[in-house]
């Protein structure tokens, strides 16, 4: 019984850093590169969010739309910002990692500058966690799952059943053959950014629904990567499944040997899969480097 | 009018001249083949004509309209189909998704259509498989529709290719060493299959190719290129039998 909680725990959790490792792979998936700035775009728009809405006193619906938009559009702004330029040059992909750190760090500072260091909390969405045959499931868990789930499911219905998908896809291999076939290789991107953003907005708020709002929220991105790093670089399906891997092993460790060791562990199997398993579990033969 | 012309066209990478002065002038149902030993400048005039890079000097018109400085996917747009010497396909997508990717711009629903599951989607999802399959069975390969074309045969992953250009309603369509890395009866399938197009689609194909038989066989004109320089141009006959050409591809008679 004992373990099916953790499961059940481990897999609410995995499904909000399912978010943040699909919108972290999809960029990595269009551009080859690690966009660090995700971090600090979900703490940005976690805040937006619950200034705009939640502190209004609006419910989650409406906290969740407005962190969403915010993630969009921001996300939008800092491709064309940080990105289009060294796209069009098509200098080195190093440039890509100075420029979204920057763009990062620069989130992360004006969240600073408006909030300070304080700690927010979102107000309660939800009421009595609820008691099923000895489990106890949270019903923030619930919604939080099925929100990341539709969400995710709706994302895998676009990009492998529509021509935005396919797009995205074919510019995903090549670039350069896309355009040379006519597709408009800046509005994938963009579109990519869109969906990132978004994903990134969503969970934010989920994230300050389960800790708190701080200004170095942002960094829980590191689960993220570890997650897409476990599920295989690049891989949309690998990043969902290295995500709820992540989740419910966590869940486990932070109850048998406490909340201290267990990051200790989880970067470790992420270690081990890098030495065992570079590509991941559902990765393919993607050269770049993370 | 040409569908294609090509005026005088230059680019140089730092000091190598790759192309200088090449002009070419292309009608409706011809193919043109450009010929020369490696080095000579072939592929770089595929890349200034479908734009991925800009020519130093010089016009390219693509049926009267003028796409020299034009960004990749809309001279694409405009009618130019293209494939590669080193085939790229989308790896990954399905052999029918790879050809729906160049549909991309004439599917017509967006943003919204994508996301939401709008009946109009589904309507041009089933236009563009339907135009798609019909490309696939241009080329032979309707059987093959849901294969990737990592498991596919060079021959096949190069008919492909072809199908996908021809997604693009090309006017032109250049082919770019179609049978390298084929074997005997591949070629053989590949010059029909580039003859029966050039009939039936009516568009004017470019064509670099290294196997001088096939070239021979199917071009109409025939363009000879040498260290970036066109050394002659005309008919296989006439090509054949000028001295210069001899020269570049044999070296210099000594007495």
């Amino acid at each position: 019984m004992q373990i099916l909680q953790y499961v059940i725990n481990g897999i609410a959790l995995g499904s909000v850093y399912a978010l943040i490792s699909t919108g972290f792979s999809l960029i990595f998936n269009v551009l080859k590169f690690s966009n660090f700035s995700h971090g600090a775009l979900m703490t940005f728009s976690a805040f937006t969010g619950y200034f705009v809405a939640a502190a209004n006193g609006w419910g989650l619906v409406p906290t969740i739309l407005a962190a969403a938009a915010t993630g969009s559009l921001v996300a939008l702004a800092g491709e064309f910002v940080a990105f289009r330029r060294i796209l069009i040059r098509n200098t080195s992909p190093i440039y890509f990692f100075v420029s979204s750190i920057t763009l990062g760090t620069l989130f992360e500072g004006i969240v600073v500058l408006q909030v300070g260091a304080n700690f927010y909390n979102y107000p309660r969405f939800f009421g009595k966690p609820l008691k099923l045959a000895g489990l106890v499931i949270s019903q923030s868990d619930i919604i939080i799952f099925c929100i990341s789930a539709f969400v995710l499911v709706v994302l895998a219905l676009v990009i492998q059943k529509t021509r935005l998908g396919r797009a995205l896809r074919s510019v995903s291999f090549d670039r350069d053959t896309a355009s040379l076939m006519g597709i408009d290789v800046t509005r994938s991107i963009q579109f990519a950014f869109i969906i990132s953003g978004a994903l990134a907005g969503l969970a934010g708020v989920f994230l300050g629904i389960n800790y708190t709002l701080y200004p170095t929220l942002g960094s829980l991105v590191v689960k993220g990567f570890i997650a897409s790093v476990i599920g295989g670089l690049g891989s949309l399906p690998g990043a969902v499944i290295g995500a709820m891997l992540l989740g419910i092993v966590e869940t486990t460790l932070i109850s048998t040997i406490g909340s201290g060791y267990a990051p200790v562990f989880t970067f470790l199997i992420m270690l081990v899969f890098l030495l065992v398993r570079p590509r991941g579990i559902a990765g393919s033969n993607i050269q770049e480097k993370a | 009018m040409a569908l294609l012309k090509v005026e005088h066209i230059y680019k140089s990478f730092g000091g190598v001249k790759a192309i200088q002065d090449f002009s070419i002038e292309a009608n409706r149902g011809e193919i043109h083949g450009i010929i020369g030993p490696n080095g000579a400048g072939k592929t770089t005039i595929f890349n200034v004509i479908s734009g991925i890079y800009p020519a130093d000097e010089g016009k390219v018109l693509l049926d009267g309209k003028d796409i020299t400085r034009m960004e990749q996917h809309l001279i694409s747009r405009e009618g130019m189909g293209r494939t590669f010497q080193n085939i790229r396909l989308f790896k990954g997508l399905s052999v029918l998704d790879n050809t729906m990717c160049a549909f991309d711009p004439r599917s017509r629903y967006g943003v919204p259509g994508s996301l939401l599951p709008l009946p109009k989607r589904y309507a041009e999802e089933k236009r563009g498989r339907e135009i798609c399959m019909g490309y696939l069975k241009m080329v032979g390969l309707e059987s093959y529709a849901q294969e990737k074309p990592e498991n596919m045969s060079y021959g096949y992953r190069r008919r492909l290719e072809i199908a996908r250009a021809l997604t693009c309603e090309p006017k032109v369509l250049l082919l770019d060493e179609p049978a390298a890395g084929l074997n005997p009866v591949e070629v053989g399938e590949l010059t029909e299959l580039i003859l029966r197009l050039s009939r039936e689609l009516g568009f004017a194909i470019l064509l670099i190719e290294h196997r001088l038989e096939l070239v021979m066989n199917i071009s109409q004109i025939i363009h000879v290129q040498n260290f970036g320089k066109t050394i002659a141009s005309g008919t296989p006959g006439q090509v054949r039998s000028d001295p210069g050409v001899i020269e570049a591809y044999l070296g210099k008679e000594e007495c």
